[in-house]
């Protein structure tokens, strides 16, 4: 037996390595091809600049009281105003960066690694483990939106740092389901069939041949994922229920805003302003990461 | 030829382009015929020689953006319908001239029933009310030959078979009784069997309403069965148009005979199908000359560089062929083989 | 379909288990001793006792979550720690404004939703199209919150056309369905596009054209009905966020609905009404995608033979 399959073995992994370059330089072309990606794309890599760079950009310290100049509208000094307490509201948004990118980045992560890992193992196994994992799936998204973020968060209390958990788990499902179906297909695959003739474990089929088959859709619902992840969690510091006071939040400072919205409306603009831009940017970008990594997989 | 008042619908040097991103596609360049009241014409050739468009464009329905019928007259009852305005069009179209597809499983809408899918038309060209409408729809579904009528109408496409798809096309399109009928392939997608009673359908149909139908197939079997007179379509152009007694009597351009030879007979012993060598010319890329040259067995040098012109010979056929000609430059003897 | 749907609400057990088991859980997270929580400040040792036999928190955890379920099918979502009324009549004086916000935004949802995405669709890559899926982008990414702000300060503060908060009267709807409904909106109309462009390429459409009807009987008669299939189910999935998003909403615009009652009770820490108001929440979420698989599925019969 081992003797007839092995020049299969020997074929595999050169064809393998064969495809894979031209598959990601024809993805690249696409992408680079896709106007409004490439536009998604930058807001997403200047925001990553200013997270980074933050320190070094802002003008003043953000959490530097000023009560004389409060509530300033914007000027040459302080280009977005000042917000209740006089601090600089442009240095408070270059910092709160850092903030929003960790939460969705943290919570995306969270999402996705119990997400890939439920999803493969129902969609490689089948049988009593897909059903009570599908069962779950199914459990947590029938809670309605930002939800059961808010139940996690109430039970554990208010903070940021919940609040990446929450949105995390609120993510779980979403990639679970996808890895799922990836998975359902990649597995029927013929050389599936054949490297577990030659005796590979279910780790190695799993890890080294299937993963790296759904990582497409992955990337993509990753990259979206970020989008929703940012919105919710800048929605429960709306609620008061994550950042807490001082930190410069983007949802908290939006929230604290509100309290001015009649004498300083700047103070609720600038952050929704930066919400929505960054969330823009990821979405724009995952649409044309979806079209330049697979047309069909449109939803 | 027929007399002219007997010529129902006149198609002069027809020419469709689609415009691309990678550039013209001639899918018609340049089709001629004409239908006479009553009779059955053959529209014949490989998939892709610009058949349907040319049924498309006589309706008017080529998508514009890309597709534009670029020159040439369509006249039917004299007037032209390349000049006609949408609105005119549209009380054309369904009415006086109908067209049937060669899907009957995706041409129907699959959310209505078929019932109102026949009443909408007449409701459309002939002003009858719902009631009225809906009693005429059930008529036509009886006169397609489809059983309990009154039952079917009101079931949705998906509930019946593609025979009987088939036949409610057909009612549907002759609802308004229309002086042409355009059938695109109108059995391709049936089995045999049902093949033969759709046929027979029309045929009958024809009698009873007088009307003309053009028969667009790549079937010779098809055109054999129903067509009076026949134009052979090759890389959208017209290569051989003659009486369908003509042409299989006596096939003249290359290509016909070719598409003879390619057609399995029932009474002879062939092992094998003696197919067309080649490929269809892109009709990005047209050949110079003959189009059929690169493929055709008797090309000369002045087929690879002219095109030969549709000439009209003594009985009435016309061919589009050099071989025919006293230009001719190859084997006469070739020439006298064929046929002539 | 009666088998369909008899087969779809035996389904919805386990589900609707399992919900309440995730909320149970989550519960259980709390730290603390939720009988010290309910006794509240400074109880003597004795109340506390009492306390826990009273809730049954000296039982084994499986007992506990059973008599929760019994509990929950019979109504009782227990008692309200902040104003001691049943947990089920706070919410049910709740809810039906945050249905009628509910039912407003969905509305904006699907009605602007279409009709951007029809027209899209029908002037595909005209200027119109562009800016609508434009229009759609920037729709998905804006957050409620800052939305519902930004209208505020201008219909309310500046042009005074609608009042600034509360629920009553239509025009106190228009600005909270707005904000809600918008997200929403501009997913549909990018699926209604994505559907429509669809559908205009089948055969069916060119039997419609061959017929000799005009344009727009093709387009709302014989295109949309079948281009809504997909569409139903987006519209779905949208409820879903539309029913989370109320707490955001609601909090915006200062309406007492399910939404703002959670919140208010989460600040206060009253347990039984989060728990109760998650709960009864999601169960509207299950019943409502119920009555969207039936639809998808009355509609889509007819497709599926094809």
């Amino acid at each position: 037996m081992k003797v007839e399959i092995a020049p299969t073995n020997q074929a595999l992994p050169p064809k393998a390595a064969a495809a894979r370059p031209s598959k990601w330089r024809t993805f690249y072309r696409k992408l680079r091809k896709n106007k409004l990606a490439m536009v998604g794309g930058c807001i997403v890599i200047f925001y990553i600049a200013i997270a980074l760079l933050a320190p070094f950009i802002a003008p003043y310290d953000p959490y530097e009281i000023d009560l004389v100049n409060k509530l300033k509208p914007p000027s040459a000094e302080h280009w977005m105003g000042t917000d209740d307490k006089g601090r600089d509201v442009l240095s408070r948004l270059l910092y709160g960066t850092q903030l929003s990118m960790s939460v969705g980045f943290v919570a995306v992560f969270i999402g996705a690694f119990f997400g890939i890992i439920l999803g493969l193992l129902s969609g490689y196994y089948g049988g009593w483990v897909d059903t009570v994992i599908s069962r779950i799936i199914d459990v947590l998204l029938a809670f309605p939106g930002i939800l059961l973020s808010l139940a996690i968060v109430s039970a554990l209390g208010p903070s940021l740092f919940n609040v990446m958990i929450a949105v995390g788990i609120f993510s779980i499902p979403v990639f679970a389901r996808i890895v799922r179906g990836s998975t359902l297909t990649v597995k029927k695959l013929e050389y599936i069939d054949a490297i577990r003739s030659l005796g590979a474990n279910d780790f190695i089929i799993i890890f080294r041949h299937i993963f790296p088959n759904i990582l497409s859709p992955i990337i993509v619902q990753a990259t979206m994922r970020l989008a929703t992840a940012i919105l919710s969690a800048a929605g429960l510091s709306f609620l008061g229920l994550g950042a807490q006071p001082p930190l410069p939040e983007w949802g908290a400072m939006l929230s604290n805003g509100r309290d001015f919205l009649f004498t300083a409306p700047h103070l609720a603009m600038f952050p929704g302003f930066a919400i929505a831009t960054l969330v823009l940017g990821f979405n724009i970008f995952g649409d044309g990461l979806r079209d330049a990594l697979d047309p069909r997989m449109k939803q | 030829m027929p007399e002219q008042q007997d010529i129902i619908l006149d198609v002069r040097n027809l020419q469709t382009h689609f415009f691309t991103e990678d550039g013209v596609s001639k899918a018609v360049d340049g089709v001629d015929f004409s239908l006479n009241r009553g009779e059955t014409l053959g529209l014949v050739g490989e998939s892709g020689c610009g058949k349907s468009i040319t049924s498309l464009s006589i309706l008017r329905l080529i998508a514009s953006p890309p597709g534009k019928i670029v020159g040439g007259e369509i006249l039917f009852k004299g007037q032209d319908l390349t000049k006609k305005s949408e609105a005119d069009m549209r009380a054309i179209r369904g009415n006086e001239i109908s067209m049937i597809f060669q899907e009957p499983m995706t041409s129907l809408n699959p959310v209505y029933s078929v019932g109102e899918q026949i009443a909408e038309v007449l409701r459309l060209h002939q002003n009858m009310g719902r009631k009225e409408a809906w009693d005429k729809a059930v008529d036509m579904l009886r006169l397609v030959g489809i059983p309990s009528p009154e039952k079917r109408a009101t079931q949705e496409p998906h509930e019946l078979s593609g025979g009987m798809r088939q036949r409610v096309m057909i009612a549907m399109a002759l609802a308004c009784r229309p002086e042409i009928l355009i059938a695109d392939e109108p059995t391709t997608a049936l089995d045999v069997t049902i093949q033969a009673q759709i046929l027979e359908l029309m045929k009958k149909l024809q009698v009873e309403m007088g009307m003309s139908i053009i028969m667009i197939t790549h079937d010779l079997g098809v055109v054999a069965e129903t067509c009076d007179r026949v134009a052979v379509m090759y890389a959208g152009k017209v290569v051989e148009y003659t009486t369908a007694q003509n042409l299989f009597a006596n096939p003249r351009h290359p290509y016909t005979v070719g598409l003879m030879n390619s057609l399995p007979r029932l009474d002879e012993d062939v092992e094998e199908l003696q197919a067309i060598k080649g490929n269809v010319p892109s009709p990005f890329s047209m050949p110079v000359g003959c189009r059929f040259a690169p493929r055709c067995p008797h090309a000369t040098e002045l087929c690879n560089t002219k095109l030969p012109e549709l000439l009209e010979y003594a009985d009435g056929s016309k061919v589009r062929c050099w071989m025919y000609t006293s230009e001719w430059d190859g084997d006469t003897k070739t020439a006298t083989e064929v046929g002539v | 379909m009666f088998v369909y749907i008899t087969r779809r609400l035996l389904q919805m057990i386990p589900v609707l288990l399992g919900v309440i088991l995730v909320v149970f859980l989550i519960m259980q997270m709390v730290p603390g001793d939720p009988a010290v929580l309910l006794a509240g400040e400074g109880a003597s040792e004795e109340t506390i006792a009492k306390m826990r036999t009273q809730l049954g928190l000296d039982q084994p955890i499986m007992v506990q979550y059973v008599q929760y379920v019994a509990n929950v099918f019979q109504g009782d979502l227990g008692t309200s720690l902040r104003s001691n009324l049943p947990v089920w009549d706070e919410i049910m004086a709740r809810l039906p404004a945050t249905i009628e916000l509910a039912v407003a935004s969905i509305f904006v949802t699907v009605v602007l939703g279409m009709i951007a995405g029809i027209i899209s669709a029908t002037k595909q890559y005209s200027a119109a199209d562009i800016t609508i899926m434009v229009i759609a982008l920037l729709g998905v990414s804006l957050p409620s919150f800052w939305l519902g702000l930004s209208l505020i300060y201008t219909f309310s503060v500046k042009l005074q056309l609608f009042p600034v908060a509360g629920w009553g009267t239509w025009k106190h709807m228009i600005l909270p369905a707005i904000t809600l409904g918008t997200a929403g909106a501009a997913i549909v109309a990018r699926m209604t596009r994505s559907s429509m462009l669809d559908v205009v390429r089948q055969d069916y459409i060119r039997t419609a054209k061959a017929k000799g009807l005009r344009e727009t009987v093709i387009i709302y008669k014989h295109a949309l009905k079948n281009a809504l299939i997909p569409i139903i189910t987006v519209v779905g999935l949208q409820f879903g966020f539309l029913l989370g998003g109320t707490v955001l909403v609601e909090s915006v615009f200062a309406i007492n609905g399910l939404g703002r009652l959670i919140v208010d009770a989460i600040r206060m820490r009253d347990l039984p009404v989060v728990q109760g108001g998650v709960l009864i929440a999601s169960i509207i979420f299950v019943f409502v995608n119920l009555l969207v698989d039936v639809l998808y599925r009355y509609f889509n019969k007819r497709i599926d033979l094809n």
